[in-house]
């Protein structure tokens, strides 16, 4: 790689120095970890999604061809798409308020969802396997109030994952549909009353287009988030309705199978790094880390 | 007026009332765990029947849950020193730079944190059978390493874009070595940066379940990875005790964060 | 005057294709006040900064006492420099950051402190010593820089247009401040500006900076009363052009003719021209001199707006051909009573306070 560095040229007056630490240089160690521990790793692992247990596509056809994994496939879309949904419609408004809330309240909201981003993800999960199970709180509270007869199934099946997964994912659309919408100047939107809209037609035509451009990026982050996502699904969802991420992880651990494995996973990537291609090139920035 | 709050009228009663419940959904069920964790039912029952602190001496008397907190701690404090050191280096390296490919370059040290976790610890885990660092302790720090050094490298070049590079050319015409002035004068005016760097860089070591499960031995397990086996058996009020414990160290950091940074400010 | 204090020789800097500064030779007396002078992107600053060592040559030398400073990096040429931008260290206090040079050089602190304490009475800044930056206006913040950059008694100053970021009025209040200590410490200033007022207020001698090259140096009345290049005239005080045609050229003076109606002869010619040529001709607008009577050696023009501007009086007109003149007089200026708009007036020049620049 070329690197041209104001330093980098050396002086004429002392021809003798030796060449001098560039700005490239400094990135140097970073990027041998990254190659060695993440670049070369990963290439490897996709390459056995064609070599093993023969050369060829052979794993791909099982995995597209076979309903079994359609189903898990189908499943991960589907909880994605949910999770991003409940998330959006929850966490609009929610942002909304927190942008104009005033500053005390505001503060001890952030700190909740701070608290609640910040907690292990374990102890998180662990508390909604506690609290969906079949004597769990919530069914009978259900129960006390005569809403229902028997217990609902509320874990280990698509439902405890998708309440489990909204969980995790409401802080990570609330924090940047709130800085997207703190942006947006109050005048714009009296501006809006003045022109003679109501209410309604100031949300809908004014704030939701202005809120829109933080509304998909924070959709897209927490679909593509969730089309990964391993434990939540793992211990809240049951062995019959598997997600994609435990699917690669079963054919690793239990099955020692790698090439399905490999393909499963380049199935993964393909579809996450689509996901991004499509928000970097609508959106210009990326908008990832929460921050 | 959509954005004035004291102007939305009964609007303003919806948003609270949507804003309370989910502030609620997301504070209770931590609530919840913390109380559960006092009580006396095996079965989690809730309200609690009776109050003890069985589940804790539980918990702090069985080694197995001890070592793997200390390893875990060991793994996070080694992944936040090598992280904000390799941070602070390739940070000033991107900011700096005028070379072709920066961005390209930054970009791709920022993927380990947008691709999902499970992909690279499925990779991880096969290289690192074949070159024997499965299950030690150098394995689980280059694991972590490359999970948390995007949130380094990402928080401290924001704060370097923040910060006049006017103000090292300064020091340095006042006679301070271009390192010299770094450490003295760069470095306490990116501090902010440094931190968020190092507790990202530790929460995310600490906290890290996926990778750890697959490089995890018998002999050598995190916190999460004990966690996360015991889950698997059964719901055990003693995993309500070890997350109170993750919770109170949750709110003790949000305490330090809070004090650093108007520490830092004033 | 010593001249071979600080001399730059042949400075030249390339960025690729882009030449920024062109063989730039320059000579600086000790104690002397000298401007860069000249619009953005003339290699003003880019030559300051080869000064200071942030950027190095691509040819050419600068010494210091006759000693080469390229050999020096920049934490070692005991150099001081103002920035454009605030650039205290925003974690130390007002004293702290007098004392970084000091202590950096391993000073004893009874002689820190002693120096920290002048430094503060030089720029009258007495009791803000354990003041943030952050608490004091711009202002200050540029004279506490201005006592960092001095407290080690660097041989040469460098000032990267300081008050740029400043209003009007403060500016002209700290420029005050900078002659006065200018005065005071004797120091080498070489100041870098795009404002021809802060130049001429501040400086002993203007170099006059106009795409990579010095197009002219020298004081201010010389700038004003003699401009080398049609650029130094036009960025040096107000002037008018008049495109001439030139009659015949004399040891450096020529006669034209101006809109068909009117010679002049005598008049200072620079660049090339020969006689028959096109060249344009300069005036000052507080130099012409306006009749409302009829003059055979005035040029006739029609009188297209009149503007007043306090003291003086601003009166636009228009040649027959099209030119715009302008000219000023005091206010209450007998030629302006009574003037309006659409008025034929007459402008006479002496041929001393125009100049005529060939192609």
């Amino acid at each position: 790689m070329v690197s041209q560095t104001e330093t980098g040229s050396g002086r004429p007056y002392s021809p003798a120095q030796v060449r001098r630490l560039t700005d490239f240089d400094l990135t140097l160690p970073a990027l041998g970890l990254l190659i060695l521990f993440f670049v070369l790793p990963v290439a490897m692992l996709l390459t056995r999604s064609v070599t093993e247990p023969v050369p060829g596509l052979g794993n791909y056809a099982e995995l597209l061809g076979s309903s079994t994994y359609l189903r898990i496939f189908a499943n991960t879309f589907i909880v994605s798409g949910l999770v991003t949904l409940v998330s959006l419609l929850i966490g609009f408004p929610v942002a909304w308020a927190l942008a104009i809330m005033p500053n005390r309240a505001a503060s001890i909201v952030f700190a909740i969802l701070l608290l609640s981003m910040w907690t292990n993800l374990l102890a998180r999960t662990y508390a909604w396997m506690v609290l969906l199970q079949r004597t769990g709180v919530i069914n009978k509270m259900l129960l006390g109030m005569g809403l229902i007869d028997t217990p609902l199934p509320l874990v280990n099946n698509l439902t405890g994952v998708t309440i489990g997964m909204t969980y995790i994912m409401l802080p990570f659309i609330i924090l940047p549909l709130y800085g997207v919408i703190r942006k947006i100047d109050p005048a714009i939107l009296q501006a809006a009353a003045l022109c003679g809209a109501n209410r309604w037609q100031s949300l809908v035509r004014v704030l939701l287009p202005l809120a829109m451009p933080g509304m998909a990026a924070g959709a897209l982050m927490v679909f593509v988030m969730s089309l990964g996502y391993f434990v939540t699904p793992a211990l809240l969802g049951g062995t019959s309705n598997m997600m994609l991420a435990e699917l690669i992880a079963q054919f690793v651990q239990s099955l020692v199978n790698w090439g399905m494995g490999g393909a499963a996973a380049l199935v993964l990537l393909v579809v996450t790094l689509a996901l991004y291609a499509v928000q970097l090139r609508f959106f210009g920035t990326n908008r990832m880390g929460g921050r | 007026m959509l954005l004035n709050f004291d102007r939305l009228g009964w609007w303003k009663l919806v948003l609270i009332g949507i804003t309370l419940l989910t502030t609620a959904f997301l504070l209770l069920p931590i609530l919840f765990i913390a109380a559960l964790s006092f009580g006396s039912s095996q079965w989690l029952i809730f309200p609690p029947p009776a109050w003890t602190l069985r589940w804790y001496q539980e918990l702090l008397e069985d080694p197995r849950w001890l070592d793997s907190a200390w390893t875990s701690f060991r793994i996070a404090i080694i992944v936040t020193v090598l992280s904000v050191l390799l941070g602070l280096v390739t940070s000033f390296g991107l900011n700096r730079g005028r070379f072709l490919f920066r961005e390209a370059l930054k970009a791709l040290f920022l993927t380990p944190m947008i691709l999902p976790v499970v992909v690279l610890a499925v990779a991880l885990y096969a290289f690192f059978l074949q070159i024997g660092l499965n299950g030690t302790l150098t394995g689980f720090v280059i694991s972590h390493l490359v999970l948390a050094l995007p949130f380094s490298i990402l928080s401290i070049t924001n704060a370097l874009e923040g910060f006049d590079k006017s103000i090292e050319d300064a020091a340095v015409l006042c006679g301070a070595s271009p390192f010299e002035a770094k450490i003295r004068v760069t470095l306490p005016a990116i501090s902010h940066g440094v931190f968020s760097a190092a507790i990202f860089s530790f929460l995310t070591s600490w906290d890290e379940v996926v990778v750890a499960i697959f490089m995890a031995s018998p002999t050598l397990q995190t916190l999460p990875v004990k966690v996360w086996s015991t889950l698997r058996q059964d719901l055990t009020p003693v995993v309500a005790a070890a997350s109170t414990l993750l919770i109170l160290l949750t709110v003790l950091l949000m305490v330090l964060v809070a004090i650093v940074r108007k520490g830092l400010k004033s | 005057m010593n001249r071979s204090f600080l001399q730059i020789r042949g400075i030249r800097k390339e960025y690729g294709p882009v030449t920024a500064v062109q063989d730039v030779t320059l000579d600086v007396a000790q104690g002397e006040f000298l401007t860069f002078l000249g619009p953005s992107g003339s290699g003003k600053s880019t030559t300051l900064y080869i000064l200071a060592g942030f950027e190095n040559p691509t040819r050419g030398d600068i010494l210091l006492n006759g000693e080469t400073l390229l050999a020096t990096p920049s934490h070692k040429r005991n150099i001081g420099m103002v920035f454009q931008r605030y650039t205290l260290f925003p974690h130390l206090s007002v004293g702290e950051n007098i004392a970084f040079p000091l202590k950096v050089r391993r000073l004893p602190k009874v002689e820190i402190d002693a120096k920290v304490s002048a430094m503060l009475k030089l720029v009258r800044l007495e009791g803000f010593e354990d003041r943030k930056p952050a608490q004091m206006s711009g202002g200050q913040q540029q004279r506490v820089a201005l006592a960092r950059a001095l407290a080690y008694d660097p041989p040469v100053l460098l000032m990267d247009e300081p008050l740029s970021a400043l209003d009007k009025k403060l500016r002209e209040e700290i420029q005050h401040e900078i002659r006065r200590i200018h005065q005071q410490t004797e120091v080498t200033i070489l100041y870098v500006t795009h404002d021809q007022e802060e130049a001429l207020r501040l400086s002993d001698r203007i170099a006059v900076f106009s795409k990579g090259v010095i197009d002219q140096i020298g004081t201010g009345p010389e700038l004003y009363a003699n401009p080398a290049t049609r650029f130094v005239a036009e960025f040096i005080g107000d002037s008018d052009f008049l495109p001439c045609d030139v009659v015949s050229t004399v040891n450096g003076r020529a006669e034209i003719a101006v809109c068909d109606s009117m010679t002049v002869s005598n008049i200072p010619l620079h660049g090339t021209a020969s006689s028959g040529s096109k060249a344009a001709l300069m005036l000052r607008p507080e130099r012409l001199l306006l009749s409302k009577t009829k003059s055979d050696i005035g040029l006739p023009v029609t009188v297209s707006d009149i503007t007043f501007l306090g003291n003086n009086v601003h009166v636009a007109t228009k040649t027959r051909k099209g030119n715009v003149l302008s000219v000023r007089l005091p206010f209450g200026h007998e030629a302006i009573s009574g003037l309006n708009r659409g008025d034929a007036v007459w402008l006479r020049f002496d041929a001393g306070s125009a100049h005529v620049f060939g192609q």
